[in-house]
Parts: C-alpha cells; sequence; structure tokens
C-alpha cells in the first residue's frame, strides 16, 4: 500500500471545497482483485491519522442498524469506515446518496421528528471500502462510483 | 415625424414587463450572463386589516432566448439569499432550460420529469431551485429509486415502534400517577403483591411490550402534508399541510409496482392529484397542499444497463423533458467558472500546500480549464461505449472538475529543478485521484493516461500561443514562470528591457549614421540628393 498515496486521498477527503456543493466528499477505497492487503491493514492505517470508526455491512446487519451507527458516529465527530460485503439495500443506499448530494442525512419519521435532518459534521467523513469484484458483480445499484469523490485504488 | 395614428402609450404592466425582461437578459461587460432569475420585492395592504405586507417575488426566464418565457413565484427567500444562490449557478444555457421549465410546471402544480445525462445538474439545480424558493440550505425532500425500492418506501407502511427508554420511563410515571393505577395499586398492594401479578397489571396496560407497530407515511404522502416552519422544521398534517416540494430521482431504475404506484399522482388536465387514496390505512385520503410539487429525473435509457424508456404511462401524465448531453460550450463554461474562481471567494492568504496562487491568475485558470475540459469530454465519450467486462457506470459530473480546480490550489507539486509550481505534474495527480482511479477497465485507464500525456506533452495537444506554436506543458511553464516573478524581479526585469531598448536604438543611430556616411562618400550618387540626405 502506498502510505503517500493514502495520505493524499485523506487529505483531498478531509478538504472543505467551495466550488462545489455539497463541501465534503464521500471517499471510496477499491481493492483490486489482485491485491494482497488487508482491510484491517487499511483501516489500521487510516486510524492513524483520524478517528474512525469501522461499520461492516453485511448479512447479519439490518439498514436501520447501519444507518443508526452512522449517526451515531457522526454525533461523536468520528469517520466512518463502511466496508460493503453485501448488496447495499433502498434505505441505506437513500441516505447514502443524500450524504453525497447534500452532505446531510433526510429520513422519515425518525428521533420524534417528521423529517429528521442530520448534516455530516465539519470533523467526519464516510470512507466506503469494497472489492472491485464485488462492485462490479453483486452491487445492483448501476452509479455506485457517482456517490464518490476521490478513489483510491489498491493494487 | 411618425403618423400620430401610429404611437401608442405602453400600459404600466408592459412597462414592467419590458423592465423584467431587460434585467432577464442583462449581460455584463464580457457578454457574461447576469440575469436569469430576478427579485422583486412588493408592498401589499391587506383590505381586512388595512396592514401593510411586503411579498417577495423571484421572476426566472431563460437569458438565451430571444422572448424568454418569465414565470413569477412567491419566495421566502431574501435578496441577499436569491443574489448568493444565483452566484452558485453556472450560466449554461442547458441550466437556464431546466430552471424555466421548473418554474412554469411549479406553478401550475404540473409534475415534472426531466430525462438528462448526469453531467447536466437535474440533482443541483433541484436544491437551488428550492433553495429560490424556500431561502438558503432548504433541501427538496429526495427519494432515490433504485432496483431494490419498495412501494412501501414511497407511500405506507407498518412499522415495529420501539420505544425509547425516555418515553417508557415517561409512560410508566403517567400510569402510576393515574387514578386507576393508584386505585389498581393499592389494592393490589392490599392483597399482598407479587411480582407476577405486577408484570400481569404492567401488560394489562400494555406497558411491558417494548415493540409495538405504528403506521408510517412514506416519502409521496409525507410531502403532500407537509409544511415548513419559520424555523426550518417541518411538521406533517395529512389534511391541512402546505405540502413541499418531492424529488424522485432516477424513476427509470424503478420496477414497474413502483410507477404503478406513482401513476396515483397523476390529476386532472395533467396537474397533480388533489389527493391520494392509502388502502395500507384502510383508504384514507391524504391532501395534496397547495405547495407540493413533483419533480421527477431519469438519466438516458441507454445509460442504464437492462432498463427501458420511462414508463410510458408515467410519461403521458408528467411534463415530459428530454436534454441531451451538455454542449462543448457549456463545459468550457463551466470549466472556465471552476478554474478562474468566478464562483468562490478566493482565499485571503496562501494555503498550506499551496506553491503558486493561481487562483488569482486567470491566466492561468484559462489554460487549465482548456485541458481539463478537453480530457473530461474525450472520457466522457469513452466511458459512453461503456467499459469492457464491467457493469457499473460511471458518469462524470461537473463536480470532477470543481473537484480539481478546488483541489489543485493546495495540492500542488514543485519542480525540483525550478522550486516553482509544476503544474502539468499537479494536474496529472489529481486527474488519477478524481478521474482514472474509478476506472476498471486497464484498457480505457491506459489509453486515457495517453491521451492526457500527449494532451499536455505532445504534439497533437500543440496549440498557438502568443505567436508560437507550444505544448500545453510549455505554455504552463511560461505562464507558471511569470507568475512567480517577485516585485523586485519585475522592476529588474523591466529596467533590463529598457536599457535593452536603449542599446538597440544606439545600435540602429549607428547603423543609419554609417549608411549615410558610405552613401555621401558614393561618388555616383549626385550632389543633389547628397545635399538632401545631409539636411
Amino acid at each position: 500500500m502506498d502510505k503517500n498515496d493514502l495520505n493524499i486521498f485523506i487529505h483531498l477527503l478531509q478538504k472543505v471545497f467551495t466550488q462545489k456543493q455539497p463541501p465534503f466528499d464521500l471517499g471510496l477505497i477499491v481493492k483490486e482483485s489482485e491485491s494482497q492487503i488487508d482491510v484491517k491493514e487499511v483501516f489500521e492505517e487510516i486510524k492513524k491519522s483520524v478517528d474512525i470508526e469501522r461499520i461492516i455491512y453485511d448479512e447479519t446487519i439490518f439498514d436501520e442498524d447501519t444507518i443508526d451507527k452512522i449517526i451515531d458516529a457522526f454525533q461523536k465527530n468520528k469517520w466512518i469506515f463502511l466496508e460493503i460485503k453485501k448488496d447495499i439495500g433502498s434505505p441505506l443506499l437513500n441516505q447514502l446518496k443524500h450524504l453525497a448530494n447534500h452532505n446531510s442525512l433526510q429520513l422519515i419519521d425518525y428521533q420524534g421528528k417528521d423529517i429528521f435532518e442530520m448534516k455530516m459534521p465539519e470533523n467526519s467523513r464516510v470512507i466506503v471500502f469494497a472489492e472491485r469484484d464485488f462492485i462490479e458483480n453483486k452491487i445492483t445499484y448501476p452509479y455506485f462510483y457517482r456517490l464518490f469523490g476521490p478513489t483510491l485504488s489498491l493494487k | 415625424m411618425p403618423n400620430p395614428e401610429t404611437i401608442r402609450f405602453k400600459s404600466p404592466e408592459e412597462l414592467k414587463e419590458e423592465e423584467i425582461e431587460r434585467k432577464i437578459k442583462e449581460r455584463g461587460p464580457e457578454g457574461e450572463i447576469l440575469g436569469g432569475i430576478v427579485f422583486e420585492e412588493e408592498k401589499i395592504t391587506d383590505p381586512e386589516t388595512n396592514e401593510e405586507k411586503t411579498k417577495r417575488y423571484i421572476y426566472i426566464g431563460n437569458p438565451y432566448d430571444e422572448t424568454p418565457i418569465i414565470t413569477k413565484l412567491e419566495t421566502e427567500a431574501t435578496q441577499e439569499e436569491i443574489e448568493a444562490i444565483k452566484k452558485e449557478i453556472i450560466p449554461m444555457k442547458e441550466s437556464f432550460e431546466i430552471l424555466e421549465a421548473m418554474a412554469m410546471t411549479y406553478k401550475h402544480r404540473q409534475p415534472l420529469l426531466i430525462e438528462g445525462p448526469t453531467a447536466i445538474g437535474k440533482t443541483y439545480l433541484a436544491e437551488k431551485f428550492t433553495e429560490l424558493l424556500y431561502g438558503r440550505r432548504t433541501k427538496p425532500l429526495d427519494f432515490y429509486c433504485s432496483g431494490q425500492t419498495d412501494v412501501s418506501e414511497l407511500m405506507a407502511k407498518w412499522v415495529a415502534k420501539v420505544e425509547t427508554e425516555e418515553e417508557e420511563k415517561k409512560k410508566w410515571n403517567e400510569f402510576l400517577e393515574s387514578a386507576e393505577a393508584q386505585e389498581k395499586l393499592s389494592q393490589e398492594q392490599k392483597l399482598a403483591l407479587i411480582h407476577t401479578k405486577l408484570q400481569e397489571l404492567a401488560k394489562s396496560a400494555g406497558l411491558s411490550e417494548k415493540t409495538r407497530w405504528r403506521f408510517q407515511y412514506g416519502a409521496v404522502p409525507k410531502a403532500m402534508g407537509l409544511t415548513r416552519n419559520p424555523d426550518g422544521s417541518f411538521s406533517f398534517d395529512e389534511q391541512k399541510g402546505m405540502g413541499f416540494i418531492l424529488h424522485i430521482e432516477e424513476v427509470g431504475l424503478a420496477e414497474p409496482q413502483v410507477i404503478n404506484a406513482l401513476l396515483k399522482l397523476r390529476g386532472k388536465r395533467g396537474q397533480l392529484a388533489e389527493e391520494i387514496q392509502l388502502w395500507e390505512n384502510g383508504g384514507r385520503k391524504i391532501k395534496a397542499g397547495p405547495k407540493f410539487w413533483v419533480f421527477f429525473s431519469t438519466n438516458p435509457p441507454e445509460e442504464y444497463l437492462a432498463r427501458n424508456e420511462v414508463d410510458p404511462a408515467l410519461a403521458r401524465g408528467v411534463v415530459f423533458k428530454r436534454m441531451k448531453e451538455l454542449s462543448e460550450e457549456s463545459l468550457h463554461l463551466a470549466a472556465d467558472y471552476y478554474f478562474t474562481y468566478k464562483l468562490v471567494k478566493k482565499p485571503k492568504e496562501k494555503p498550506e500546500g499551496c506553491i503558486l496562487d493561481i487562483y488569482n491568475h486567470p491566466e492561468i485558470g484559462r489554460e487549465i480549464a482548456k485541458v481539463v475540459s478537453a480530457f473530461h469530454n474525450d472520457l466522457n465519450k469513452a466511458l459512453k461505449k461503456g467499459e469492457k467486462g464491467r457493469k457499473q457506470r460511471i458518469p462524470l459530473t461537473l463536480d470532477d472538475m470543481g473537484r480539481i480546480a478546488d483541489a489543485i490550489i493546495d495540492t500542488q507539486v514543485r519542480n525540483k529543478e525550478t522550486g516553482r509550481l509544476d503544474l502539468t505534474k499537479s494536474l496529472k495527480k489529481l486527474i488519477h485521484f478524481y478521474y482514472l482511479d474509478r476506472l476498471a477497465d486497464e484498457g480505457i485507464k491506459e489509453t486515457m493516461e495517453a491521451n492526457l500525456n500527449e494532451l499536455l506533452e505532445g504534439i497533437t495537444g500543440e496549440i498557438e500561443f502568443e505567436g508560437e506554436t507550444r505544448t500545453r506543458k510549455e505554455i504552463f511553464d511560461i505562464l507558471v514562470e511569470r507568475a512567480s516573478i517577485t516585485e523586485k524581479e519585475k522592476k529588474k526585469l523591466e529596467e533590463e528591457k529598457k536599457k535593452e531598448e536603449k542599446r538597440r536604438l544606439k545600435q540602429a543611430k549607428f547603423d543609419a549614421q554609417n549608411i549615410q556616411d558610405s552613401l555621401l562618400k558614393n561618388q555616383k550618387i549626385p550632389e543633389l540628393v547628397k545635399n538632401l540626405l545631409q539636411e
């Protein structure tokens, strides 16, 4: 893993944009099929630079619980390392897209509010981690890459 | 003298229309669009209370049109807000076409569906249109369709209600304080209350079950009955709500049952339905508030795999607008706006990581804009053909250029030899992060990398610059060198230039004298001519 590229990737994510809306980007780390790098290694390396929480999105977790965990991490001003291991369900996809388009979450009838809106805190960011083959073959939403700003390809 | 019979006086309304049209079509000194959106305040006296009120309006029209259709809408935004929002919209022809369609359909309560490529800015303009009506930072209610979208998310569903600790505590307290509970508890206590009995009592009061069921409206009924409060929060009333803007994105990805549910929104005469009936809640009717409006957006069918065109029944029930790709002219205009930093306030101090303050040098920005827009256009064309063996699609957006423009301010690579900014290398690095690393097809990736190198340093990328043919890299280096020169160096250079000019003049004078002398010595030249030369 090229640590210099990882540092630039984190720097670009930390950036608050003035010319694009929304001002923060979501980041994507793609593990190429030939890569031997372990996801834990990547996570631990990022952890050295920022306060980050790992969420594994797999068959054992519901979308609603994942969203709860994201909100919880945002409330603690933490970054999120979201490891995608199953096709993204509609509720989570809606929130990821809202984060990408508006840097906020928008939920109906949540926490006692008709429309619950939560801005992504200035010190929080979302990094999604997925394997290239998984993105290409398992994720049914055809514009997955469009949700992200900088993309780091791990070879 | 004009014939008095042909003279006519314009009515105040006509004069006002002309004034608004002039403002809509207003352009700046370099021909740039300044109009498109016009703010106005009107003082109105309430006939009942005699109170004077100020109402705010916006006029929206396409400034590129010879005779634009101008729509007047009431707004909650202030003049300052409208001016700030205007500055965030790149004045491309396509942006105003979309805004014009939004304003017209909103005014007439007609649902609008725009089918167009990603880069056209549908989502961004839906947000800006909402801000124009409600003020800064107000977002529409968004719903994103995908193949996994369920009808219940749009309409309504029964969901498990999990009570929070607070809610549970509150209920227990209310129950314990109630007369009924006091009475029952005292009786039970008298009967030597035991734990199981207490549990039974609690269960009979509906307190022991953590999970209960509640009815939850989906995005459509919610938007119909929402009211935006002055503090920015929302409240919902299914009968008396004002209604709000609902943006349903990527409707082309929705399954037929979702489309069928959306057809409920069709009303009379092409307008939105005044109410819908939800069978999930026993056929209850939800009224659409006067400000309820739906905007559908989708990408062209050729951008989706295994998807057809927008459902014909849905297309018939909406105002359907098909947009083409952004023109090269618009793409370049957008790049120019980004790289000359017209959309933002420039940093007062050099940020960390910034070697050269390129945001203060529009001449450099304009050259970067040419390179990035050309690369963006080439890659977009290559991606339209699809990547080998991949299912995912990567449509490019204008944001990709905006990202590079912002990042290049403080993500700069230094040229080790000159100590100055290496603009070519910096640009290449960022293009990798924002464009190339997303690509899975190594073939396209390599081709595009080679194209980028050729564009920047090769012969085919050469262009005319100040009378000479140069590569983009050479042009960048010249411009960076000029911009990097300090005031002291500038003065020194100017002095040297002046000295050089003086020296040349002196030399020219000597040369002229020499020629004259040789002519005077020439015996073949008549004396008359020699006299004239001496004079």
